[in-house]
């Protein structure tokens, strides 16, 4: 029964009505770029693109039913496999216009929808009927109210004239019928003919035995005999002629019997086969009225009781349609399957109105998809409510931006989108779309990331290459610009370089460091990179050792100035870079201010050095040392000018 | 009236300030005396009076200024560094009332002390200052040379 079921469901195929010219899900995108997921299957992988390429040549061929192949659709994935090529049937070119073309419509509630709707109830009343009435004949009332009723319900414009083909089909077989009764009715006419003349023959047969004994008893009696011999021969051969005359006639009577029993039955086959494509034919265009109607009339148009369907048995199709219990398909498996689907419309229909009701617009959504796509054509789909319709609409455009925004790998729109279908349904799952923009943003971000530190190298090769992988990935990735940017500054970096050069050279460290952002661009140089580094890790030093000296000399107003004096100064000796910087040097003059006694007697110590007063300079170094005594400045002077002046001859 | 009283009683007045004057005049010897003998406190005991308006500060600046030929300089001043290089000292001492001033005196090793420096204490210098030079003919100015030191 499930076999049944799933059968119905592979023979939504005419639902799409799909041709080989529609495009399969999943094409490779333009530009090498990695294939981009039109959908999204149970597993949350995207669907893989599969079409009509060599690797899926030699997958077994989908079943096919007089001749047409039949596409198979995949429930797990929504997709359909048809002519080679994997088809998304929620993200069908196709299946999107019909449906949106679908959701646009105002229902069909005119007068004359309602009857023609109510012309096929009564067919369908009618057939049941007739159905159970074993004693209905060929061109019956039934079948003629049938067969007129369909001829009316063709003028109805929404019957797309389908019901003037089945019409047309029952009256072409039933004249096929008609013609085979004739036949069998001349048959019967010959036969008695061909009767009527052996019977002939065989009289005259009878009379010319008769007639050869008479003459030759005479023969035996003398001259008399063989005068009466003579004439006797003559009638015998005029006999003889007439009984073959009679046989030749006889055989023609037969031989048109023979034919006309041929002519009868190679067309009544013909008429089956194109009733029964008829019927495959209406299920395709999911007209299941129309099939449920051919179907139960079948049986009084060809009163023969064969049902079967003229189906290869090795194939799938007859394996589909005969439910694989083994028994040979027939047409009330046709109408056992459109029966299903009309059943399977309706209850997706309801299904919908309750969705819609607990505000499930993606279920409803789907479900919609699935009954539109099957039964478009029915009653409970073409008057499905113009609101309802709208707030599907309205999700609907919303999924269609989503997979647009997907195939142009815009991410952040895509997550954009689902937020506001996240808004609309609050049951959404966005999971796996969510996952995959993710995934596929930090690949971008990576790409970029590896772009940048190529650019730091000077490795422009492997810039271009990252950042074209970056952009195939996400298109629209705003760090993009950035990387942009980082190119036309590369590219532009000359001059900035020059003046990096400048003021490197002219230690203006401080000022370098001020506009850190402006000169990072010359880090792209490997030299200058060092020279950039080591300017701001200097800067970030002296900063650190100005902020360590300032806090350590605010704990002692008097020795504090004092200490941060002689270790600005002792720094600034040390290292040409600390002496060059203006920032140290406004601190040391800072301190130099609030412990002026202590620096002006290292001054004056140092001044009458250069004098040659030792005497004074050493007084000045003592000073010092009073204002500060760990002061190392003034032992050190001390030390010098006692060295001299005790060396001294006087 | 009151105006004649008042210049009859100035005319008065005058006569009577003399004695003041006298007791005034008495107080100002009595204290020179005294003073004299304050004074005298900061001599050695062979009569050593530190020299007068010595000012470090100048010392400073100038030094050589201070090595004219034959000037000598005393100093009251307490011991507050000897730092022995060879035979010669170098003796830095504080001056009383300038805690924030060292005076640097050199004592060379021939000159013989009769008191024994110790950090600390207090002694009378003698000192000159001298201009000297160095084995590679470097001038060494103003250099307060220690001649006797004595005991307060």
């Amino acid at each position: 029964m499930m076999k049944r079921e799933s059968a119905a469901l592979i023979l939504a195929l005419a639902m799409t009505g799909m041709s080989t010219a529609q495009m399969p899900t999943g094409g490779a995108p333009s530009g090498g770029a990695p294939a981009m997921p039109n959908s999204f299957d149970a597993s949350g992988s995207a669907a893989k693109p599969q079409s009509n390429d060599p690797a899926h040549q030699g997958e077994t061929p989908n079943p096919q039913l007089l001749g047409v192949e039949m596409p198979l659709m995949d429930p797990s994935t929504d997709t359909v496999k048809y002519n080679g090529g994997i088809f998304d049937v929620g993200n069908n070119a196709a299946v999107r216009a019909r449906f949106e073309k679908y959701l646009q419509q105002v229902p069909d509630d005119s007068s004359e929808s309602k009857r023609y709707r109510a012309l096929i109830k009564d067919m369908l009343k009618q057939t049941q009927r007739a159905g159970r009435d074993k004693n209905y004949a060929v061109g019956g009332d039934v079948l003629i109210k049938v067969g007129r009723g369909l001829y009316k319900a063709s003028e109805y414009p929404g019957d797309g004239n389908q019901s003037g083909a089945l019409a047309s089909a029952i009256v072409s077989a039933l004249d096929v019928q008609r013609d085979s009764l004739t036949r069998e009715r001349d048959n019967e006419k010959l036969e008695k003919e061909m009767n009527s003349l052996v019977k002939q023959a065989d009289e005259w047969q009878n009379h010319n035995v008769a007639r050869k004994s008479a003459l030759s008893a005479g023969a035996n009696q003398g001259g008399n005999g063989k005068k009466n011999a003579g004439r006797s021969d003559s009638g015998g051969d005029l006999n003889a002629l007439r009984i073959a005359q009679y046989i030749k006639t006889a055989a023609k009577k037969e031989s048109t019997q023979a034919a006309n029993l041929a002519t009868s039955e190679s067309a009544k086959i013909a008429s089956k086969l194109n009733y029964q494509a008829m019927l495959v034919a209406l299920l395709f265009s999911r007209r299941f009225d129309h099939v449920v109607i051919g179907s139960r009339v079948y049986r009084h148009i060809f009163r023969d009781g064969d049902t079967t369907l003229n189906l290869d048995k090795d194939s799938k199709a007859h394996e589909v349609f005969s439910g694989g219990v083994g028994l040979p398909p027939t047409v009330n498996s046709i109408d056992s399957i459109a029966s299903n689907m009309r059943r399977e419309v309706d209850q997706s229909i309801q299904s919908v109105y309750g969705m819609l009701a607990r505000n499930k617009l993606a279920e409803a959504t789907q479900q919609l998809i699935a009954a539109v796509a099957i039964g478009e054509y029915m009653q409970s789909v073409a008057t499905f409510p113009a609101d309802a319709r709208q707030r599907i609409a309205q999700f609907w455009t919303l999924r269609k931006r989503a997979l647009t925004a997907l195939n142009a790998r815009d991410y952040a729109t895509v997550e954009d989108v689902a937020a506001k279908m996240k808004e609309m349904d609050v049951d959404f799952d966005d999971s796996m779309l969510l996952s995959y923009t993710t995934g596929k943003k930090r690949q971008s971000d990576l790409a970029i990331r590896n772009a940048r530190k190529a650019l730091s190298k000077g490795d422009e090769e492997g810039f271009n290459k990252y950042i074209t992988e970056a952009g195939i990935i996400w298109p629209r990735n705003p760090n993009l610009d950035k990387g942009t940017e980082l190119l036309e500054k590369f590219d532009a970096g000359d001059p900035v370089k020059e003046e990096f050069v400048r003021l490197y050279d002219g230690k203006e460290f401080r000022r370098i460091a001020r506009e850190r952002e402006h000169y990072k661009i010359v880090a792209m140089d490997p030299e200058l990179a060092k020279k950039y580094e080591e300017v701001i890790s200097l800067v970030m030093r002296m900063d650190g050792m100005l902020e360590q000296i300032k806090g350590v000399a605010e704990q002692d107003a008097t020795l504090g100035p004092c200490m941060a004096y002689e270790k600005l100064v002792e720094w600034q000796k040390s290292d040409e870079n600390f002496a060059n910087d203006t920032e140290m040097t406004l601190v040391l003059k800072d301190f130099e201010s609030k412990a002026h006694d202590f620096v002006q007697a290292l001054r004056d110590g140092d001044a009458c050095e250069k004098r040659g007063e030792y005497g004074s300079a050493l007084s000045c170094y003592y000073r010092a040392q009073c204002k500060y005594m760990q002061s190392t400045l003034a032992r050190e002077g001390i030390k010098r000018v006692t060295d001299v002046i005790v060396k001294a001859t006087y | 009236m009151a105006r004649r009283a008042r210049k009859g009683s100035k005319k008065k007045g005058k006569q009577n300030l003399m004695p003041v004057f006298i007791g005034i005049g008495a107080i100002v010897v009595l204290a020179l005396i005294l003073g004299s003998g304050v004074l005298k406190k900061g001599s050695s005991a062979r009569g050593l009076e530190p020299t007068p308006n010595f000012r470090i500060a100048e010392y400073r600046q100038d030094g050589s200024r201070f090595a004219s030929s034959g000037n000598v300089y005393v100093f009251d001043g307490r011991v507050e560094n000897i730092e022995t290089v060879g035979n010669a000292r170098l003796v830095s001492i504080s001056i009383p009332d300038n805690p924030d001033e060292r005076l640097p005196l050199l004592v060379p090793g021939d000159v013989k002390l009769r008191v024994n420096l110790t950090r600390g204490d207090r002694f009378i210098f003698e000192t000159t200052c001298r201009t000297g030079k160095t084995g590679d003919g470097k001038q060494v100015k103003g250099v307060l040379i220690v001649k006797n030191v004595e005991t307060r």
